[in-house]
C-alpha cells in the first residue's frame, strides 16, 4: 500500500463518511452523533473486515514500522471505526417499527457474515448488498411514505396507511438533499473499505477453504 | 524523505480534519455563516454588524418584529452574539403576547433563542441595559416565555386580561 493511500486518502475518505454520515439537514440538531447500536455494529464490522482478510491490522500497526507510519495506521483504524458507526447511523431508520426491524436485520446479517467467515471479495459483495438495501429502504421506500408533498389522493392513501399501521411505520420527512448525501457516502465508504490493506495469507487461506468446500459439495452431489 | 513528507502531511491534515468535525458536532451550526462565525469567535475575532443592529433595534421599537428579526439575523449571521439573540427572543415574546392568549409557536421559538443567548453569555449571565425594555435579564425573559407556554388553572383566570406586556 502506498503512503499516499494510507496517510491521506483512507483517513480523509473515512472521516468524510463520519462527518457527512451524521448530517441530518433541515432538523433542529443537524449533526447526529452515532447511537450505541451503531458503535456495536461498527465493532462487528471491523471484526468482519479482519476475519475476512479485508483488513490486516498488522499492516497498519506494527513494531517494525516507523512511529509516523504507525500513527497514520492508527488514524486509519480510528477513522474506519468512526465512519462505520456513522454509516450505520445514517442507514438506520429514525423511529418506529422500521428502526427496530432495520436494526435487528442489520445485526443478524453482520453476525451471519462473521460466522460464515467469507473472503475479501465475498465480504465486499455482501457489504455492498447490505448497504444498498438499507439505503433503498430508508431513503427511497420510507422517504416516499413520509413525503408531505404530492396529490390529495396520495396524501389520503398515506394517511390511511399511517392510521392502519398505528403510526409505527411513518417517519419524519427526509430533506431532499439527505438521500444524495447518503448515496455518495455509501459509495465513498465502499471504495475506502475496498482500498484497505488486506491480509493476503488470510485471503488465500479462505479462498482455498471455499474451493475445498465447493469441490467436496460437488463430489457429494 | 518523500514518504516521510507524505505521511507527515497526511497526519496533520487528518488531525485538523478530525478536530474540525468534532468542533462542528459540538457546536451544531446550521449554516456556513455559523461555521465561519463560530471559528471567528473561537479566535476572538467575531463582531456583529453595528449598522444592521441599529436598524433592527429601530424596527423592534416600532413593533415590526418580523423585519426586526431579519435585520438582527443580518447583524449576527453566525448567531454568536448573546445581546442580539436576546433581542430576537424578546421580539418573539412581544409578537406572541396577546391579551387573551399567548402564541405557542412564537413563544417556543423565543425560548429556544433565549436559551441560545444564555449559552453564549459569559458565565451564562446576560444583562441588557435598555430603558425601553421591561425585562433586562435573559433569566427574566426565559421565565416569562416558559410561563406563557405552561398550561394550568391560572390560564382560566379572567383577571389575566389585565396583565401587561413586558
Amino acid at each position: 500500500m502506498t503512503p499516499l493511500r494510507e496517510a491521506v486518502f483512507l483517513p480523509l475518505a473515512l472521516l468524510t463518511v463520519a462527518f457527512l454520515g451524521g448530517l441530518d439537514p433541515g432538523t433542529d440538531v443537524p449533526w447526529t452523533t452515532p447511537t450505541l447500536f451503531s458503535l456495536v455494529m461498527a465493532v462487528l464490522l471491523l471484526a468482519a473486515f479482519v476475519r475476512s482478510g479485508t483488513l490486516a491490522p498488522d499492516r497498519l500497526l506494527h513494531g517494525e514500522r516507523p512511529v509516523i507510519a504507525n500513527a497514520n495506521g492508527a488514524l486509519v483504524l480510528a477513522a474506519l471505526f468512526a465512519g462505520s458507526a456513522q454509516l450505520v447511523t445514517m442507514l438506520t431508520p429514525r423511529s418506529g417499527l422500521p428502526l427496530l426491524i432495520g436494526g435487528v436485520v442489520l445485526f443478524l446479517l453482520l453476525v451471519n457474515t462473521l460466522v460464515v467467515s467469507p473472503d475479501r471479495v465475498r465480504l465486499l459483495r455482501s457489504l455492498g448488498v447490505v448497504i444498498g438495501s438499507a439505503f433503498i429502504l430508508k431513503f427511497i421506500v420510507l422517504a416516499a411514505l413520509a413525503d408531505p408533498e404530492g396529490s390529495r389522493t396520495k396524501r389520503v392513501i398515506l394517511a390511511l396507511f399511517d392510521a392502519a399501521t398505528l403510526g409505527t411505520i411513518a417517519q419524519a420527512p427526509v430533506h431532499p438533499a439527505a438521500g444524495y448525501i447518503a448515496f455518495f457516502m455509501c459509495i465513498l465508504y465502499l471504495i475506502a473499505v475496498a482500498m484497505l490493506p488486506g491480509s493476503h495469507a488470510r485471503g488465500q487461506a479462505l479462498e482455498l477453504r471455499h474451493k475445498d468446500i465447493e469441490v467436496s459439495t460437488r463430489r457429494s452431489v | 524523505m518523500r514518504e516521510g513528507l507524505v505521511r507527515g502531511t497526511g497526519l496533520v491534515l487528518t488531525i485538523a480534519y478530525a478536530s474540525a468535525i468534532v468542533w462542528i458536532y459540538a457546536r451544531q451550526p446550521d449554516t456556513f455563516a455559523q461555521v465561519r462565525g463560530g471559528l471567528a469567535s473561537t479566535m476572538g475575532a467575531y463582531s456583529i454588524d453595528e449598522q444592521s443592529f441599529a436598524d433592527a433595534l429601530a424596527l423592534f421599537r416600532r413593533e415590526q418584529f418580523d423585519a426586526a428579526r431579519a435585520a438582527f439575523a443580518r447583524a449576527d449571521p453566525a448567531a454568536r452574539d448573546a445581546r442580539t439573540q436576546f433581542y430576537i427572543a424578546y421580539s418573539y415574546y412581544r409578537q406572541g403576547w396577546h391579551r387573551l392568549y399567548r402564541d405557542d409557536q412564537l413563544f417556543t421559538e423565543g425560548l429556544k433563542t433565549v436559551d441560545k443567548a444564555i449559552a453564549l453569555a459569559p458565565d451564562r449571565r446576560l444583562l441588557v441595559e435598555d430603558p425601553e425594555l421591561t425585562m433586562h435579564t435573559a433569566d427574566e425573559l426565559r421565565a416569562e416565555l416558559e410561563a406563557g407556554l405552561k398550561r394550568d388553572a391560572a390560564d382560566f383566570n379572567p383577571l389575566r386580561v389585565f396583565d401587561t406586556r413586558k
